[in-house]
């Protein structure tokens, strides 16, 4: 200890201050203490966090000129092609950010790679914690949180991808009142208010604006801090491995190895989005013209997080619209335009408390599950994405029907086949391959491992040569639980007397579902590791071929 | 291999992999990607071919080799062809100057490709068309006004054949090679005339967003139709041949004849859109073929995320813990 | 910050005498130091610390410091490059100039992207070379308090509220629920005047009998042979309200409506050769008058407006007389009433009548007979 180089005068000073006032000397150490597990799919989180820290900071630089007034101006700046065009204020003050502001075009392409990387990385984020169990108790508060960060994110950037008030952008809008409308009694008012009278009136950018720049970003704010405490709080998941339990957490820790390679991330994060904003052309709105409500451009899309609504909306079809006493009930602006929403984020929101409704499962989990162990959960999971991705894809099929030479109403029929056939697929063949990997697991710990060398045999025979997995290796598979649910094995207590509850139609669609649930497993109880034959010989006669 | 196979298990491998095949895909991709100066085939400002220029006996030996056999000796139609007789001369230049006709197959919508035959044997054939087979005036004329085709080098290349020596072959290239430069030079002042003799952005601007950009997009990059059809991409497409497309209708598009869209108007139509087309673009080298939101959502992910996960495997890579 | 009280409560909770040895792991692990590692220097227990070779930890530094001098580099770049191009002075566009701004964008964003990606290269470096490699163990902790805790806690506040009378005084609890109820309501009718009651808004637009039209983009008047040599014409129009006044020919429609009458009123002309039109054109729109009625000389006006959500639905295909929306893909048959042949939109596109004034202009004789643009809960109402 007395080599340690004795922290700086000043330090001291400034420590000193702040700790007669806050006491923190014993908190803040026991924080630089803390440990964070090591794996690139926990810092998926983080690279969100990073681009809304840059969506802030380059937020804010834009806000200096953007006008968000739809005043009808005719331009005169300095952009010279369209000097004499009619436009907004807010589109005219978007082109000066542009073309007079030095370093706007380059923070305005930033806050929208941004933007787009931002939502990205909440996804993978959440299908990296749904796929591990990370949501599981005691962690299914912050999973929430989650949900609504990434609700929140979405309509944070569909609200400023219509700020700018060009071409796009408009009709964003004129679909988002579209399908405001749709609202059985109440749309037209909502509509009204919103717009303050009919669209696109005069006062929704100056709306959307305070909704950007205040009240979400603010909420945003705060569900972030709020999910980072919360982990902070509980400690980060990891995964299974030597010395690692749900008791004991083993990583880096804060100070000094988290902190710098955290930072560093942050660095490369803006690198990345920078290089993009420097050399990839992003939504240029100078080109695409000022919106009106009469004009239209072919392949119109939205940011890349709305296309799962576009694509809902272009491939439902409109036979289940209906009126009632004359009053019209459009269904296919209804279902997909809320619907999906409504759907995505309820699943996400209702799932932890659902599986743990089906397994019984009340004990806290601090090792996140291998995908492969939680075979329905998985395929559940995958067949999710499949659905996502389906609509995603149809949301663009004009592109993809120009690109590809397809007929655009049959991609229209393929997509609505697909989302339907698609996640059925994709949950049948995810969970095969889970139960695939499980057996490979248990025959590598067994067998210990294939290690790529063949040997003749004296019989001439070949054989791929096993050798003995690391410990490392064994403990990751040996973690494996097994997947039960009390509602299997809860039918009688322990004087003999059948649950009342199991026998109710609710306990038995439970049963039914954990049974379910569960009955996909291969179990590692029973095996010794390396107990297989392959191993002993081989690992003598191998020792010379590494 | 023997070097990879005893890799292949190390801890780093996966890793290694995966940055060599996103270095690999951001590398393909950055060959591949069209940069802003694609070449912009262009068009030529001319008068109406004089009739002494033209040969209406050639035009005719044209027309009953390539295009009789669909459309009839007589130009009437058949199953194959519609009937010519009213098209107008423009339709003929509009159809056969972008390589639509001849079609290889006339069952399907044809795409915009090289002229398949000489800008003389087009001229021959128009000839022979307006003389022959028009139906009166019917239909509309050549717009020789607004510039078409550029010139190309090969015009003007003089046959070898037709010189006895050397010096005189190359004598007579190297004269080729001032004329094509004199008419290149003509050309282009023909075309940056008429893309700025266009004042009114805002009526070009709204002509092309209200009438054309529904199916063509606000770039000109074109857009699907129903049942496999296409509104072609018009990057290359020529003054002359917007025009003669507005008023002819080619395929499924509608007709814009001169008295709902005048030729001043046009005028500023086409400029709008061509200068739209010419524009650098102030956002970097990489515009993604201004496809759009689709193709920068896709970006944001191939590229965008996976490098920023690329740096967070580096980040967090193994460390064999006692080396 | 929560958690840090959340600690402090705990490693000064009442259960434990302050001064006694903390169970957490991060003090044992001190001790552990001293005990089993004296002449270890970190912070860490030397058996969670991995540090590497002397050589390693030096070329770790050389190369991390190579990539924080790029970084600086790019830094200096990026300030140099912010300098290197103008601003528009007085007539002179430098940075409006698109090729222009094409150099600064790339040399700021280049510069940028170099002087980030340094500092994070470098400080990975760092990180993974010159630092040692740890791995740290530490507990997770017991989340539920013990329940002597919880029964404590349930115990306290029940006193606490009992005391104070909430639960004993039900007159006053239930006149503070009250008074609090209508405060709720309070931020929600402040919004009413956001905007105004819909009304017959939606419904109605300025189309009018006699109304002549103009194309959109010129404000050029049309009239009804503008289309004749032109079988299969189409065109985006707008009304004109301004109508006879001013020159021979030329309105003012679109210079003069508000972008929410553009919105409700545009158009699209289309001219059907009459044997194309199809039965669905004979029904009755509104009394005696057939569609067909409506149309002028085989020119036919609908809303330009999708049914569906909004966009302008104007993809049209002369050779099927399909319209087809390019947002969601709806499709209407133009020569036959605008009815939807394809896609997720419900009901036809709102046909205007037309038909020409005595000087030959195309006029409207009456309004839509329903409101056009997207479809909402009592379109169909009058």
């Amino acid at each position: 200890m007395s080599k340690t180089t004795q922290a700086p005068k000043a330090l001291r000073g400034v420590g000193n201050f702040i700790d007669d006032r806050f006491h923190l000397a014993k908190t803040g150490e026991k924080n630089l203490r803390k440990v964070f597990p090591n794996h690139w799919s926990f810092m998926l989180g983080e690279i969100a966090l990073y681009s809304f820290i840059i969506l802030l900071l380059t937020g804010v630089f834009l806000t200096l000129w953007f006008k968000p007034s739809m005043a009808e101006i005719v331009y005169d700046g300095s952009y010279e092609r369209l000097q004499g065009v009619e436009m907004s204020e807010a589109y005219a003050s978007t082109l000066y950010i542009d073309f007079d502001v030095r370093g706007g075009f380059l923070v305005r392409q930033i806050h929208h790679w941004a933007a787009l990387i931002f939502v990205a990385s909440l996804v993978v984020h959440a299908l990296r914690v749904f796929f591990t169990g990370a949501f599981r108790k005691p962690r299914e508060i912050n999973w929430l949180i989650g949900v609504a960060i990434f609700a929140i994110a979405m309509i944070e950037g569909l609200f400023g991808y219509s700020l700018p008030d060009d071409l796009p952008s408009g009709m964003g809008v004129r679909i988002l009142q579209g399908v405001m409308l749709a609202l059985p009694v109440v749309g037209t008012y909502i509509s009204m208010f919103l717009f303050g009278g009919e669209f696109p009136g005069d006062v929704i950018i100056a709306r959307l604006y305070m909704l950007h720049i205040l009240l979400l970003p603010a909420i945003l704010l705060a569900l972030i801090v709020a999910h980072f405490m919360i982990l902070w709080h509980q400690k980060h998941t990891q995964y299974p491995g030597t010395g690692k339990s749900n008791r004991t957490v083993v990583g880096t820790p804060m100070w000094p190895g988290f902190a710098i390679k955290a930072g560093g991330f942050f660095f490369f994060t803006f690198a990345v989005i920078a290089g993009l904003s420097g050399f990839v052309q992003i939504n240029p709105i100078h080109l695409f013209g000022p919106f009106t409500p009469t004009s239209i451009t072919s392949g119109l899309q939205p940011d890349w997080y709305m296309g799962f609504m576009e694509g809902a909306l272009r491939i439902f079809p409109n036979t289940l619209d209906f009126q009632i006493f004359g009053y019209a009930v459009p269904v296919a602006v209804l279902v997909p335009g809320l619907g999906a929403m409504g759907l995505l984020f309820g699943v996400m929101g209702v799932w932890p408390f659902l599986e743990a409704w089906i397994t019984g499962d009340k004990r806290a989990h601090n090792v996140a599950d291998r995908p492969r162990n939680a075979p329905v959960r998985t395929g559940l999971g995958v067949a999710a994405v499949v659905a996502y991705g389906v609509l995603w894809l149809a949301g663009s099929n004009d592109i993809l029907s120009e690109t590809f030479s397809i007929n655009l109403y049959l991609t229209t029929y393929i997509f609505r086949v697909l989302f339907i056939v698609g996640p059925i697929v994709a949950f049948i063949v995810t969970k095969r391959i889970c139960l695939g990997l499980q057996r490979r697991d248990r025959e590598t710990l067994e067998h210990g491992y294939e290690s790529g060398t063949i040997r003749q045999l004296s019989g001439g025979e070949f054989v791929e040569v096993h050798k003995e997995s690391s410990q490392d290796t064994v403990d990751v598979l040996q973690s494996k639980p097994t997947i039960t649910s009390t509602a299997l094995v809860e039918d009688t207590d322990d004087k003999g007397v059948e649950n009342p509850e199991a026998r109710k139609a609710k306990g038995r669609f439970r049963r039914a579902l954990a049974h379910w649930y569960t009955k996909d497993n291969v179990s590692v109880d029973d095996v010794e590791p390396h107990s297989g034959h392959h191993l002993h010989h081989s690992e003598s006669e191998s020792s010379g071929a590494h | 291999m023997k070097w990879i196979t005893a890799r292949r298990r190390h801890p780093l491998a996966g890793y290694a992999v995966v940055i060599l095949a996103l270095a690999l895909f951001g590398v393909g991709y950055a060959a591949l990607a069209p940069t802003s100066d694609q070449a912009q085939a262009q068009t030529l400002a001319a008068e109406a071919p004089s009739p002494d220029d033209v040969d209406i006996a050639e035009g005719k030996t044209v027309f009953d080799q390539t295009c009789a056999s669909c459309h009839g000796l007589d130009g009437s139609g058949s199953d194959t062809g519609p009937d010519l007789r009213e098209v107008g001369s423009a339709a003929i230049d509009f159809q056969v100057s972008t390589g639509r006709m001849p079609s290889v197959n006339p069952d399907v919508q044809m795409p915009r490709r090289d002229m398949v035959m000489s800008e003389q044997d087009l001229d021959h054939l128009i000839a022979y068309y307006n003389a022959e087979i028009r139906d009166g005036e019917s239909g509309a004329d050549v717009p020789y006004g607004i510039p078409g085709s550029a010139p190309q080098p090969e015009d003007f290349e003089p046959n070898r054949a037709d010189y006895d020596s050397e010096e005189a072959f190359d004598e007579a290239e190297e004269e080729a090679h001032t004329e094509y430069e004199a008419a290149l030079a003509e050309y282009e002042a023909a075309y940056d005339e008429y893309i700025e003799g266009a004042d009114d952005t805002e009526m070009g601007m709204q002509l092309y967003l209200t009438n054309c950009a529904h199916c063509h997009g606000w770039s000109g990059g074109g857009g699907a139709l129903t049942d496999g059809r296409w509104a072609p991409e018009i990057h290359e497409a020529t003054p002359r041949e917007i025009y003669e497309a507005m008023v002819t209708g080619p395929g499924a598009m509608p007709m814009f004849n001169d008295m709902v869209i005048t030729s001043d108007e046009k005028q500023e139509l086409i400029s709008y859109v061509k200068t739209l087309q010419a524009e650098p673009n102030a956002g970097g080298i990489f515009d993604l073929e201004r496809v759009g939101q689709v193709a920068e959502g896709f970006i944001s992910w191939t590229i965008g995320l996976a490098l920023i996960v690329a740096c967070a495997i580096w980040i967090t890579a193994k460390q064999r813990a006692h080396d | 910050m929560t958690d840090n009280s959340n600690d402090k409560n705990r490693a000064e909770g009442p259960e434990r005498v302050l001064g006694t040895p903390s169970e957490s792991s991060e003090e044992r692990a001190v001790a552990a130091v001293s005990a089993t590692d004296a002449a270890h220097e970190g912070p860490y227990p030397a058996s969670e610390t991995h540090a590497h070779p002397e050589e390693q930890q030096r070329r770790g530094e050389r190369i991390a410091a190579v990539w924080f001098v790029l970084a600086f580099l790019g830094g200096v770049g990026f300030l140099v490059s912010y300098f290197l191009f103008p601003p528009n002075a007085q007539g002179t566009p430098a940075i409006a100039d698109p090729q222009i701004a094409q150099y600064s964008n790339m040399l700021l964003g280049g510069s940028l992207t170099l002087a980030m990606f340094g500092i994070g290269a470098g400080m990975t470096v760092w990180a993974r070379n010159v630092m040692p490699h740890y791995e740290v163990s530490s507990p997770y902790d017991e989340l539920p308090s013990s329940e002597e805790e919880k029964g404590s806690f349930g115990a306290f506040f029940m006193r606490g509220a009992d005391e104070s009378g909430i639960t004993k005084r039900p007159l006053m609890r239930r006149t503070l629920i009250a008074a609090m109820l209508p405060l709720g309501l309070a931020p929600i009718v402040l919004l009413r005047d956001t905007g105004p009651l819909p009304g017959d808004k939606l419904k109605n637009t300025i189309w009018a009998d006699g109304m002549r039209m103009v194309v959109e983009g010129t404000d050029r008047q049309i009239k009804a042979e503008d289309l004749e040599n032109a079988p299969n014409g189409m065109i985006s129009a707008l009304p004109d309200p301004g109508g006879h006044g001013g020159e021979e020919g030329h309105g003012d429609g679109g210079h003069h409506l508000s972008l929410n009458e553009k919105a409700k009123s545009v158009i699209l002309l289309i001219k059907i050769p009459e044997a194309d039109y199809k039965p669905g054109m004979n029904e009755n729109v509104e009394g005696d008058q057939s569609r067909l009625n409506w149309t002028y000389d085989g020119i036919v006006a609908y809303s330009k407006i999708c049914t569906h959500v909004g966009c302008p639905a104007a993809l049209y295909e002369r050779t099927t007389h399909r319209i087809l929306c390019p947002c969601h893909q709806s499709t209407f048959d133009a020569a036959d009433g605008a009815k939807v042949v394809f896609g997720p939109a419900h009901r036809p596109l709102p046909q205007l009548p037309i038909g020409v004034d005595d000087e030959g202009y195309l006029i409207a004789t009456g309004d839509f007979p329903e409101a056009p643009g997207p479809t909402f809960w009592d379109y169909a109402k009058d």
